[in-house]
């Protein structure tokens, strides 16, 4: 394909975007003259440009739709919904015809059934301007039309080099052609022109166009480089020669990671803005009312994420439409607005980005889901009386559920969620369902920044180094040598773990991983007894992931430090093993597997068991307000609300630096304020070695650390009532039946210019 | 890149009446001299130790890391099934520790263990038989016949047979 060409697909497809845009809109100002110029502008530079390259059947159409175009912008037709759904269809067939080019280099000859249509629409077009308007006679009009039609094939004929004139000349034009009116869609021509050309010069120079194979080439290079830094900050780490240097080559390298990311970034509202479409066919077609409110549409995302979430977010939005919005007279019978919200909102929240897609319609009947679940045979009836109503509503997430009735166009045929999950996970993220019968639906998709680059724990077993993916793992366990014979029980061959009364169930990577590891234990292990005797006397550690809904415990020999790791990936010999998502290589230079959590669940045959644990978690959730981490400092003990708190580090004194007189900590390459109201910076003042601990919290949309001489524990508060009164005392808590301070953590003063502290900087790389 | 298979090339070659001069990296695994066409040779990487990938494959040595990308390697005692790590010569290296030759071939890139990397050789099309009708068939489905020297044989390798996708399948 050559250059033009392929400039011209292009542009016609960003004109096309545009218009799709603006048509949608249009329907809700049907007399907003800018949104037709704008209309006019895109289908004009197709006609334009393809008369020029030959492609006849698009500029038929083209014209054909300018036509109409013109007199809606000359104000001689009003704009209404035959004719925005006439515009629609116009659209869909000119990026029919785009597709062809792009995969044919040519428009193709248009089988029988494509010129019919393309002929059909055509007419269709022409009937509409005739639209009673009172300002075009119907002569004109028709004549119009008939240009359309009949003038651009002679016109096009001898440049046109596909293999066959593209459309054989039509008699589809209404009436005879009649040359005079030719001239009537043209005049306008010029003053747009000129008024399109000076914005479009302005933005061809300050922008440029990028490939995007460049840009991953860049971003490729771009890891190469943090990893290299990594190894060089570490091998200089003890020559002071080196330490401005390395320093240098740290900060260059963060910038321009930065930056490359950043231009990879788009707006979600490139995929945002083809909803607006969606909604007005699908609500069209099953007769609901629905009104479609985008917040945060400028957050951006990776190109790469947000071509793979236009997929599962289509999908969400139709499941809402289909199952979630009611009808208007049943929504009328329940007292709510007749037309329906559908609500598209996209933030950022630390390293992820977040979309939800919330409805106001019926919410998902959870017995409903119970019984088509068992009906599906997707559960056992009763497995599914245990389930609380948080469980039942993950089913909708099982391959094969569905809960509609009937199976329609739009959807009921059971790959709608399950399909969602897969999709948002196979990007790292994770997908949330919240739903209250008769409120709405929340469907939750949790994106991480960027692909390439992700946070990962590195783990030891083996003697190997793998990484695994912080998005996965939900907490650490530490089991002592000396436990490890009562902690770690067995069932039968397997291994399980109390975790806070719930039986987690244990893999052990290293037998997993060892064949040989895992024969003799086959070998020897007749009962379990001989089994659990095995167990080396030695640190355990578990890492509790949350894989698919599946929660297991990995039962690793030692933990590293947490590092950002670049994902490369592994050829195909490797990859069809299962259990690894690709390779990195490490700040020591090594290289490391990166362990594929889902896998390892399903190789171990961990199932689908979103029982117990998940029950437990939302318990957790529910009492999460009202539960507090007690801390003491300098022997005055205090209350943080557990929520907010995000770690507890524990770092040398030597680190915490000073603004002013404001403490902060370097942390991950965020500056941290610390609060020291206890004085224990001071009490440690004298000691070079001491260690401090610092409660990291989260505070609306900042980080704050707390600093504090111990933790102590972890428990329930309950709220304290003055005496006299109903009102619970604010700032207090009983905490283990002590009246126990709550650290406001809104009175922390946050930096000087804090607030542009993007969370771009949280995704620093972890210098191991 | 001429020289797009070793196989297809060297067979015919035998076909023309003026013998070929061909470049030929040796290389030393165990007692044998094998030879691969250099046309195919990327880089060579000296004393590394793979990473190794449990799970994997046995022919598969472990992972490499080579300008920015995690190579798959195959180990050439692996697949001739000589012991491992067996020390070879006067080469003193640490356990583990492997010469890696990094090979391209039509499904991409791979590293090739070997004990040891010689010299380049040029051997005359002239010299070559095909593999020796007795020769077991682990062994002739890798090798590429041989090149008569003065020194001995000079065993020829295709790198397209050891594309760890292609021994993969046949495994």
């Amino acid at each position: 394909m050559d250059e033009l060409t392929r400039e011209f697909l292009i542009e016609s497809q960003e004109g096309l975007d545009r218009m799709e845009r603006c048509l949608t809109d249009l329907e809700e100002r049907p007399q907003d003259t800018e949104l037709l110029g704008e209309i006019f502008r895109s289908v004009h530079t197709i006609k334009g440009t393809t008369g020029f390259l030959g492609f006849k059947r698009l500029e038929k159409l083209a014209h054909a739709g300018e036509n109409l175009l013109g007199l809606l912008r000359d104000g001689k037709l009003s704009a209404n919904q035959p004719i925005i759904t006439g515009l629609l269809q116009l659209m869909d067939a000119l990026r029919g015809i785009l597709k062809i080019i792009e995969s044919h280099n040519l428009e193709g000859e248009g089988t029988e059934a494509e010129t019919q249509q393309d002929a059909q629409l055509i007419i269709r077009l022409n009937e509409l301007q005739q639209l009673k308007s009172s300002a075009v006679t119907v002569e004109a009009k028709v004549a119009v039309a008939a240009a359309g039609v009949g003038s651009p094939a002679p016109l096009a004929a001898p440049s046109s080099n596909t293999s066959s004139p593209a459309i054989p000349d039509l008699d589809t034009a209404p009436t005879p052609p009649a040359k005079t009116a030719l001239v009537a869609p043209e005049p306008p021509k010029a003053p747009t022109e000129d008024a399109g050309k000076p914005k479009a010069a302005a933005a061809s120079d300050s922008t440029l166009r990028v490939d995007v194979i460049l840009l991953n080439r860049m971003m490729n290079l771009v890891g190469e480089l943090v990893l290299t830094r990594n190894q060089i900050l570490q091998a200089t780490a003890t020559d002071p020669n080196f330490t401005m240097l390395s320093r240098r080559l740290d900060m260059v390298t963060a910038d321009l990671r930065e930056s490359v990311m950043k231009a990879r970034m788009q707006p979600v509202s490139n995929v945002f803005s083809k909803f607006p479409r969606i909604i007005r066919d699908l609500s069209q077609m099953l007769h609901r009312k629905v009104r479609l409110v985008m917040e945060g549409q400028e957050t951006e995302l990776d190109k790469s994420l947000l071509e793979a979430i236009k997929d599962p977010l289509t999908h969400a939005v139709r499941n809402s439409l289909d199952h979630g919005i009611e009808m208007p007279e049943v929504r009328i019978a329940a007292g709510k607005d007749p037309e329906g919200t559908l609500k598209l909102r996209a933030y950022q929240e630390s390293s992820h980005v977040i979309i939800e897609v919330s409805d106001d319609g019926a919410g998902i009947g959870v017995e409903r889901v119970r019984n088509k679940a068992i009906e599906k045979g997707l559960i056992s009836a009763e497995r599914a009386a245990q389930l609380n109503e948080r469980e039942l509503l993950q089913l909708i997430f099982l391959p094969g559920f569905s809960t509609a009735e009937a199976v329609t166009n739009v959807s009921g045929r059971g790959v709608g969620m399950d399909v969602v999950r897969t999709n948002v996970e196979k990007i790292g993220g994770k997908v949330e369902i919240e739903s209250r019968p008769g409120k709405g639906t929340t469907l939750r998709l949790r994106i991480p920044l960027t692909l390439a680059i992700i946070p990962a724990l590195i783990v030891r077993s083996l003697d190997q180094s793998f990484a695994l993916p912080q998005g996965a793992l939900s907490e650490l366990v530490h089991i002592p040598p000396e436990r490890v014979s009562s902690a770690i029980e067995w069932m039968e061959g397997t291994p399980l773990y109390r975790l806070r009364g719930q039986l987690l169930p244990l893999i052990f990577l290293d037998r997993m991983l060892s064949p040989s590891l895992k024969s003799s234990r086959l070998h020897l292990a007749n009962g379990s007894r001989l089994e659990q005797e095995s167990l080396p006397e030695r640190d355990h550690f578990i890492a509790v992931l949350d894989a698919d809904g599946r929660r297991f415990g990995l039962v690793v020999d030692g933990l590293a430090d947490p590092e950002e790791i670049v994902v490369k990936p592994l050829s195909t010999v490797l990859k069809s093993i299962g259990l690894y998502s690709g390779a990195t290589v490490l700040g020591s230079g090594d290289l490391a597997l990166i362990l594929d959590p889902g896998s390892i669940a399903s190789h171990a045959g961990v199932a689908m068991g979103k029982s117990e644990e998940v029950a437990e978690v939302a318990e957790e959730v529910d009492v999460m307000a009202s539960r507090f981490l007690l801390v003491e400092a300098s022997e005055r003990r205090a209350a943080v609300p557990l929520g907010d708190v995000l770690r507890i580090e524990r770092i040398p004194l030597s680190r915490v630096e000073y603004v002013g007189y404001r403490p902060v900590l370097n942390f991950q390459g965020q500056l941290l304020p610390i609060e020291d109201s206890a004085g224990v910076f001071a009490a440690a003042a004298g000691n070079p070695d001491a260690q401090i601990t610092v409660v990291v919290c989260r505070e609306g949309k900042r980080h704050v650390g707390i600093a504090v001489s111990h933790v102590l524990d972890v428990s329930a508060g309950s709220d304290l009532f003055e005496a006299g009164s109903q009102h619970a005392a604010a700032g207090v808590t009983l905490l283990n039946d002590h009246v126990t301070g709550i650290v406001d953590l809104a009175a922390i003063q946050s930096l000087p210019g804090a607030e542009q502290h993007s969370d771009w900087n949280s995704i620093q790389e972890t210098v191991a | 890149m001429s020289v797009k298979s070793t196989t297809s090339s060297l067979a015919l070659k035998k076909d023309f009446p003026a013998a070929a001069l061909l470049e030929m990296c040796s290389v030393r695994v165990g007692q044998t001299l094998f030879g691969l066409p250099i046309t195919h040779i990327l880089e060579i990487v000296g004393n590394t130790r793979p990473q190794a990938v449990p799970l994997a494959p046995e022919f598969v040595g472990g992972l490499i890391h080579y300008r920015g990308d995690v190579l798959t390697t195959v180990s050439l005692r692996q697949l001739l099934g000589m012991p491992l790590d067996a020390e070879s010569g006067s080469k003193k290296r640490k356990q583990g520790h492997h010469d890696i030759l990094v090979l391209e071939c039509s499904g991409g890139c791979f590293g090739l263990l070997v004990d040891s990397v010689g010299e380049v050789l040029t051997v005359s099309s002239a010299d070559h038989e095909p593999n020796p009708s007795i020769l077991d068939a682990r062994r002739s489905a890798l090798f590429a016949g041989a090149f008569k020297l003065k020194e001995g044989l000079l065993v020829m390798l295709d790198p397209e047979r050891l594309d760890p996708m292609r021994l993969a399948s046949a495994a």
